[in-house]
């Protein structure tokens, strides 16, 4: 028997089992897959959580303001190679090289020292894909009109062979070498080539990511010029790096940890869920646990299934809130569609969405499976999936 | 300007069609598009090259124009044509007596059918119901409109035809009730001017009483909206109607990889008004359930909608109420507005089908042979569209490029293959598929980029596809973006490029969002909104 069982192993689920653990608890996540985080670029935004907190509905409204500022605390401590306040956002660089903000990032994507360059090096890996050198550098000139902009083209022998037959290096792939002992000689060895012309130079770096790995943060300590690395298109290695230390973490503190299948139902007594079923080579298999945390990622996640018809929730059918409009003309303006979710309490326990009357005890809801907020436009896609996760955790 | 003897209003087939015609017979002529070329209904159609068995008992007369094309183009343009074969099949709802009725008919228009057995017609296509009555094999074949408009395009370039992208006829110009030329404005850059010509040629499809409008001339068209939507897979091998008198939703199309479904009718009162909307996907999705019991099962990429110009002629063809558009003939009509309004140098062409636009450019350039005094013959019948792709071009290809996507490039690109294919000689990465799920290489996207009639990231999607498939270009049109911004002059800046670019995708996928398109909107949403901080204005 598990005090506790989390379904889904995206941000949501992975810092609440995190949390679980940490309190004592004995946790196992169950997770079908990787989650979005390993497309996004790493950052977390947090959003304008006043304004969003006065929403009558919005997630950040289940929650004490004060909580959200704890999640995110808690966060920085747990990996110190993140920073962040909130209330306040840093500026990185889209993979096209224009600004933009976020409230937590990676140290090292932190463009802040830009504001006083006066020369950009802008690296150029050899066949580095997605990675369009001309477009930045014209964005960096509108941004930082103050700078010279320099682009440094340079290979290395690793990916000689691809180069020769065309086949493209993704940052994925640039970022994984750079971790290996003969990356780091290498990204010495490259960033030493890199002259300085005069002395506010700053160095910007696709394909880079730093964060969680001692030997690489050590290799730009030592450089001569602050290094920034850039956000780069999906899937790519900054969010790769943070979910594997979110699993890592997990496990540390000795949560369990299934990936690659999916629960199939959960086993009800009343009120309360009693059984996680996962099929295992065709063979069900189940897991008992005190409580559960439903983190099955939304839409995307797979933990609502939409048809022509309805709206599923696709584990125990909980009941949701949909939109009665379902999209607007704007691809990138408001979608009434991204707001189809759970309605919880103040717990995070799953109500009723006519009613209000909160349907399972046991059972608390986090991150993108909760209603009435789209990501985008509210600008809080990790803030929610993490300051939930984290309560769920805390409440478990 | 004078520039031509006669200037085309309409790049959809028809205004290319005649434009290949009329240049083929040495006549000068200019083509004037408002967008880029079939960008009207000759690219939100079914892709049905019909064997004519559709109108065999309401409208014999199209149904015999439609079989002689039929053949035609399957002569002159194979590469623009699958030829599927087609049934036609009756479901337990639709009458028996309408079936016998049906097989006369085709006979009468010498449309050859064959009765094949259910039981073989269900081994053949596992997924068709499984309760159809009787089934007939008809020669019905699939069309790429893109394709065939581009070919016909090219093709009159040779002849020395010219055509203008982004050109609108704002107004004819009248002297002493003679057409003497157009008032023309440059969409992209707002210049206004006058082309001057001795004939003009109203191809303008739905916007055709516009066209003759601007001098007071009424011309009956009908708009009538058309909805279709596009599967994620090949459903069927081959066409599959509905035999029953025609009705919504009843005909399937398979193109390469994905199906289309259609179509519903409705009068609108402008051919803009083409925004598909929710009822009627839900309407195609309820009928076409007869012929595919397992519809909803299956992923709709994308809605769109066309808007058929149907020319009431006869002012007593009954019901002008609205749900009747299938009951005006869709033959064609040829207007001389000679004839008709005392006007010299206009000749409208309304109406008609796809199918038959090869014909219809046939009897407009005789028409404007006649008046020009030409008496050079008609030879479209017989030429073929395609250029011969020299066998080392092939060779070339194949050297260069995965299996797959060598002989679609080369159809699609025929004589500027050559230089794409150097390109990627010279630089081996632009032989990287840069939309990997429609096979198109960098260095074509790059071509089609440079081109001078490209002047949207639109224009790059229409001539090589880039971003049809299924991930809906979330991650091709990004890669894209360099070879636009190499050529930046010609586009808009990128973020409005991208944005335009996704609220017209979004257009066709609002109405069928569920599923995994809806998943896929979800990451493109975050890609464009979260990854590249791309903002509606
Ligand atoms: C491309 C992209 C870019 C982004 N950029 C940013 C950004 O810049 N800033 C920001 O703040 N946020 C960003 N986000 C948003 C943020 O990453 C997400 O909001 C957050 O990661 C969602 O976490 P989640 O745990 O709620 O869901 P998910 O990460 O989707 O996790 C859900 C998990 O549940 C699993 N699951 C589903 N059903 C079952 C089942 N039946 N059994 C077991 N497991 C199941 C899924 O496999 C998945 O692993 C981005 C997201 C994407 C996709
Ligand atoms: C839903 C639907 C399904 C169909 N399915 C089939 C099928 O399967 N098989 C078949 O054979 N037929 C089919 N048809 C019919 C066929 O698509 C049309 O008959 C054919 O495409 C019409 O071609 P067009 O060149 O006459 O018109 P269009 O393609 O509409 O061309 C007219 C062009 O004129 C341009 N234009 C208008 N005004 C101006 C101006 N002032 N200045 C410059 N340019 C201007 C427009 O932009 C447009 O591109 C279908 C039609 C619909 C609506």
């Amino acid at each position: 028997m598990w005090d506790g069982i989390i379904i889904g192993g995206g941000l949501a689920g992975l810092i609440a089992g995190i949390r679980a653990s940490e309190r004592g608890k004995h946790v196992l996540i169950i997770s079908e897959g990787a989650g979005s985080l390993t497309y996004s670029s790493g950052a977390l935004n947090f959003g304008d959580v006043v304004q969003l907190r006065s929403r009558e509905n919005h997630p950040y409204a289940l929650i004490e303001e004060n909580v959200i500022q704890a999640g995110m605390d808690y966060f920085q401590k747990l990996f110190p190679d993140y920073q962040g306040v909130c209330g306040r956002t840093q500026t990185l660089f889209t993979p096209l090289g224009s600004p933009r903000t976020a409230n937590i990032i990676p140290s090292g994507q932190n463009a802040a020292v830009l504001q006083d360059a006066k020369r950009i090096v802008l690296m150029a890996p050899e066949g580095m894909k997605d990675f369009f050198s001309k477009i930045i550098k014209t964005n960096l000139k509108i941004c930082y009109p103050q700078c010279i902009v320099d682009i440094y083209p340079f290979r290395i022998s690793a990916f000689e062979a691809w180069h020769a037959i065309g086949k493209p290096v993704t940052g994925m792939e640039y970022a994984r070498y750079w971790q290996s002992g003969p990356g780091i000689a290498e990204l010495k060895r490259v960033l030493a080539g890199v002259t300085i012309t005069c002395s506010e130079t700053v160095v910007l770096f696709p394909g880079l990511a730093t964060a969680f790995s001692e030997p690489l943060k050590e290799v730009l300590s030592e450089t001569p010029f602050p290094v920034i690395e850039m956000t780069s298109f999906p899937p790519s290695a900054g969010g790769h790096n943070l979910y594997n230390a979110l699993k890592q973490k997990f496990k540390s503190l000795g949560g369990e940890l299934l990936m690659g299948t999916g629960v199939q139902r959960i086993e009800l007594q009343e009120k309360e869920c009693r059984k996680a079923i996962v099929s295992s080579k065709g063979r069900p298999t189940a897991f008992a646990a005190h409580s559960f945390i439903l983190a099955t990622g939304g839409i995307l996640g797979g933990g609502i299934e939409v048809t022509a018809e309805a709206a599923q929730e696709t584990l125990l059918g909980l009941p949701l809130y949909v939109p009665a409009e379902w999209t607007k003309s704007e691809f990138l303006g408001e979608q009434p569609y991204a707001h189809t979710g759970i309605e919880a309490d103040s717990d995070l326990r799953p109500v009723d969405p006519g009613t209000k009357e909160v349907l399972f005890e046991n059972l608390r809801v986090a991150g993108r499976m909760l209603a009435h907020w789209d990501p985008w436009t509210d600008n809080c896609g990790g803030g929610v999936s993490l300051t939930s996760g984290w309560y769920a955790g805390e409440k478990l | 300007m004078k520039e031509s003897k006669v200037v085309i209003i309409g790049g959809g087939a028809t205004g290319v069609g005649i434009l290949r015609d009329l240049s083929m017979r040495g006549i000068s002529a200019l083509l004037l598009e408002q967008g880029d070329l079939a960008h009207g209904t000759s690219s939100r159609f079914h892709g049905l090259l019909h064997s004519g068995a559709r109108y065999a008992v309401k409208d014999p007369g199209s149904a015999a124009e439609c079989i002689d094309e039929n053949l035609i183009l399957k002569q002159i343009a194979p590469h623009c044509i699958s030829d599927t074969g087609g049934w036609f099949v009756q479901t337990r709802d639709d009458s028996p007596e309408y079936v016998e009725q049906w097989t006369k008919a085709c006979a009468n228009a010498h449309i050859p059918i064959s009765e094949i057995s259910p039981s073989e017609a269900c081994r053949k296509e596992p997924l068709m119901s499984k309760d159809v009555l009787r089934v007939f094999e008809v020669p019905d074949a699939t069309v790429d409109g893109f394709k065939i408009v581009w070919a016909n395009a090219k093709s009159a370039k040779r002849y020395g035809g010219q055509f203008k992208t982004y050109h609108q006829a704002k107004r004819l110009i009248m002297e002493n009730n003679r057409v003497v030329g157009v008032s023309t404005k440059n969409l992209l850059t707002g210049e206004e001017f006058m082309v001057s010509c001795d004939i003009v040629v109203n191809a303008s499809g739905a916007w055709a009483s516009h066209v003759t409008g601007s001098i007071g001339i009424p011309l009956d068209v009908i708009c009538d909206k058309g909805t279709l939507l596009a599967f994620n897979q090949r459903l069927f091998q081959r066409v599959i109607n509905r035999l029953r008198p025609s009705g919504d939703g009843d005909i399937f199309v398979p193109h390469e990889t994905i199906t289309i479904l259609g179509t519903t009718s409705e009068f609108v009162d402008s051919p803009e008004e083409n925004d598909p909307q929710e009822e009627e996907v839900n309407k195609l999705l309820e009928i076409g359930r007869h012929v595919l019991p397992g519809i909803m099962k299956n992923r709709v990429i994308r809605a769109f909608s066309g808007i058929r110009p149907l020319h009431r002629e006869d002012h007593d063809v009954p019901g002008v109420n609205k749900e009747e558009g299938r009951n005006v003939s869709r033959s064609f009509a040829l207007i001389d507005h000679e004839l008709q309004d005392g006007i010299q140098g206009l000749i409208s062409i309304v109406g008609g089908k796809f199918t038959t636009y090869r014909l219809m450019a046939e009897k407009v350039s005789d028409r404007v042979a006649e008046k020009l005094g030409s008496m050079t013959p008609c030879r479209t019948a017989t030429e073929d569209l395609l250029p011969v792709i020299p066998e080392h071009l092939h060779k070339k290809a194949a050297q260069l490029l995965p299996y797959a996507p060598v002989e679609k490039m080369l159809e699609r690109l025929q004589e500027d293959a050559e230089s794409v294919l150097t390109e990627i000689q010279r630089d081996p990465r632009k032989g990287q598929m840069l939309c990997e799920c429609e096979m198109v290489s960098a260095a074509e996207v790059e071509k089609a980029a440079s081109d001078e009639d490209t002047h949207h990231l639109a224009d790059i999607r229409r001539k090589t596809r880039l971003g049809m498939g299924t991930c809906q270009g979330a991650f091709c049109t990004y890669r894209a973006l360099p070879l636009l911004w190499d050529k930046k002059e010609k586009y808009d800046a990128l973020q409005d490029e991208l944005r335009n670019f996704l609220n017209q995708r979004w257009k066709g996928i609002r109405p069928v969002l569920w599923g995994q398109q809806l998943r896929e909107t979800e990451l493109t949403r975050a890609i464009y909104a979260s990854i590249l901080q791309v903002r509606e204005n």
